[in-house]
């Protein structure tokens, strides 16, 4: 049985694309036939970030209004085996999305992929409430400022209330926390959110801090998955985070401010240490 | 007509912990005897206390007890009896024509009816509060209430054993007990029983409501610590004070 999990957050702008495209990456890294599908309809990104943008045919919406079949869709990953994408439409709107057609989609996939990785769009209106509604898990990606918190507490409300399993009141959804652009010197000056102040509210399993870092512009710009940058702090921490998903006991790295001038001192202070 | 009268009342429902005396023998010259004896043990206990007879544990016609020579002699005790509880429709109308009218227990169910120990009040040493009745219905929440999720527990107390977020409503026409943070709303007494309290672990909330009198955390001030608090009306105005 394929894994259906969602990628939310409730806020815009926090990562939610990002994480998707890592941890579909990595998951696919790992051996995992893995597809990702892009619920962001009218807004679509997730293709830009995988770098597939010049090979979207068909999307999402072509495949529920009977258009496309599934496999013309489906776009699979060049650099990455077992990695699909299902891009999302930009010319249309949210409400071209139904239940019954996302259902099919679902069920089909879930013939041929171990993971279904649906990268919600922000808010809590129909295309974010489609996103999550299948999930058997959700990875609930959270900035360490107050509003993102906030928006992530309520999505979890919404997962509780009005996903299938919450519907069909068959064990709840499993939820794991992802902090992401967490800047250590930032939380040491009280200008950010401190991990335990998210944990404490959010009160859900941590799967992962992803640094604050350059890569992760860069990585988009460029429509690699930062998780493939090796070098980068945040794809690093993205594969430990995959690793964790897969039951790997790894300790959280990337929480000390302490580590920048570390990595300083290895490179131009070595001799003196 | 622009001028308004000044108000001369308000009508709220309230809820009472009330004394039941309940009756094992119908005749009043054996009973009050005996309620006098006890009570001159315990001086000043229940002066002028209200009280409710319950009959559901008399095993007598409505003929064989005198509701009027009953209610006399506990007035010259100096315990008012205001109602009854419990006992056959008969019994209850014979009680009713004497100035006795029937009440109802909460929770539907009469006080009567449960299982108890002696049916007069043991002698206590010091004066005790009734015991609560233990049919009172409860709501319990484990899961933290999130933000934009409600809880409204109809009719009775809520307890919640997680944190409510910010954003997040908790009401109780019965009290809230929060055993987390209280950071959302909390709001008992909701159906205007100025009696209810909220109680929080830790109690950092963003508005608090007692029988439609509120604060919002700008008034809260100091009050809003973090620490164990509970919160009760004081006529019209909340109270704040330590738990434990």
């Amino acid at each position: 049985m394929a894994q259906v999990i969602v990628v939310t957050s409730g806020k815009g702008g926090v990562g939610k694309t990002t994480t998707s495209a890592a941890l579909a990456t990595g998951l696919a890294q790992r051996g995992k036939k893995t597809v990702v599908i892009d619920f962001d309809v009218g807004l679509r990104n997730l293709d830009l970030i995988m770098g597939v943008e010049r090979r979207v045919v068909f999307d999402i919406v072509n495949v529920i209004q009977g258009e496309a079949r599934l496999s013309q869709a489906l776009i699979r990953d060049k650099r990455v085996e077992n990695l699909s994408i299902l891009p999302a439409s930009q010319t249309r709107d949210k409400d071209a999305l139904t239940k019954e057609g996302v259902a099919e989609i679902i069920e089909e996939l879930g013939k041929d992929f171990d993971y279904i990785l649906c990268d919600s769009p922000a808010g809590i209106e129909k295309g974010a409430l489609l996103a999550l509604y299948f999930a058997d898990q959700a990875i609930i990606v959270t900035n360490p400022e107050v509003s993102s918190v906030r928006d992530s507490d309520r999505i979890l409300g919404v997962l509780q209330s009005k996903s299938k399993r919450a519907e069909e009141k068959r064990e709840k959804v499993k939820e794991h926390l992802l902090v992401t652009r967490y800047d250590a010197g930032r939380v040491e000056r009280g200008e950010m959110l401190k991990l335990e102040d998210v944990r404490e509210i959010l009160a859900i399993p941590l799967l992962g801090v992803i640094p604050e870092s350059e890569s992760v512009l860069k990585a988009s710009n460029t429509g690699t998955p930062v998780i493939m940058d090796a070098e980068s702090v945040a794809g690093q921490a993205y594969k430990d985070a995959v690793g964790r998903f897969l039951g790997d006991e790894l300790p959280h790295r990337f929480l000390d401010p302490e580590k920048k001038p570390g990595i300083l001192k290895r490179l131009f202070g070595g001799r003196a240490a | 007509m622009s001028q308004t009268l000044p108000e001369t009342f308000r009508l709220r429902a309230g809820n009472f912990n009330l004394l039941v005396l309940r009756l094992l023998d119908p005749r009043p010259e054996a009973v009050l005897p005996a309620l006098g004896d006890q009570f001159r043990r315990a001086p000043g206990f229940l002066r002028f206390a209200p009280i409710v007879i319950g009959l559901g544990d008399l095993e007598a016609s409505p003929e064989e007890v005198d509701f009027r020579a009953l209610i006399e002699g506990l007035h010259a005790l100096e315990i008012v009896p205001i109602g009854t509880s419990g006992g056959q429709p008969a019994m209850r109308q014979a009680a009713q024509a004497a100035g006795l009218p029937p009440l109802r227990a909460m929770g539907g169910r009469d006080a009567e009816e449960l299982p108890g120990p002696a049916a007069a009040p043991e002698p206590a040493a010091a004066p005790l509060p009734p015991p609560a009745e233990s049919g009172r219905p409860s709501l319990v929440v484990t899961e933290p209430v999130r933000s934009g999720q409600r809880i409204y527990a109809a009719g009775a107390d809520l307890v919640v054993t997680a944190t409510v977020n910010p954003g997040a409503e908790v009401i109780a026409d019965g009290h809230v007990h929060v055993y987390g943070a209280l950071r959302g709303r909390a709001v008992a007494g909701a159906r205007d029983n100025p009696e209810a309290r909220v109680f929080a672990l830790n109690f950092d909330p963003e508005l608090i409501a007692i029988a439609g009198f509120y604060a919002v955390r700008e008034q809260l001030g100091d009050a809003a610590s973090g620490r164990p608090t509970q919160v009760w009306l004081e006529g019209e105005e909340l109270r704040f004070g330590p738990l434990g």
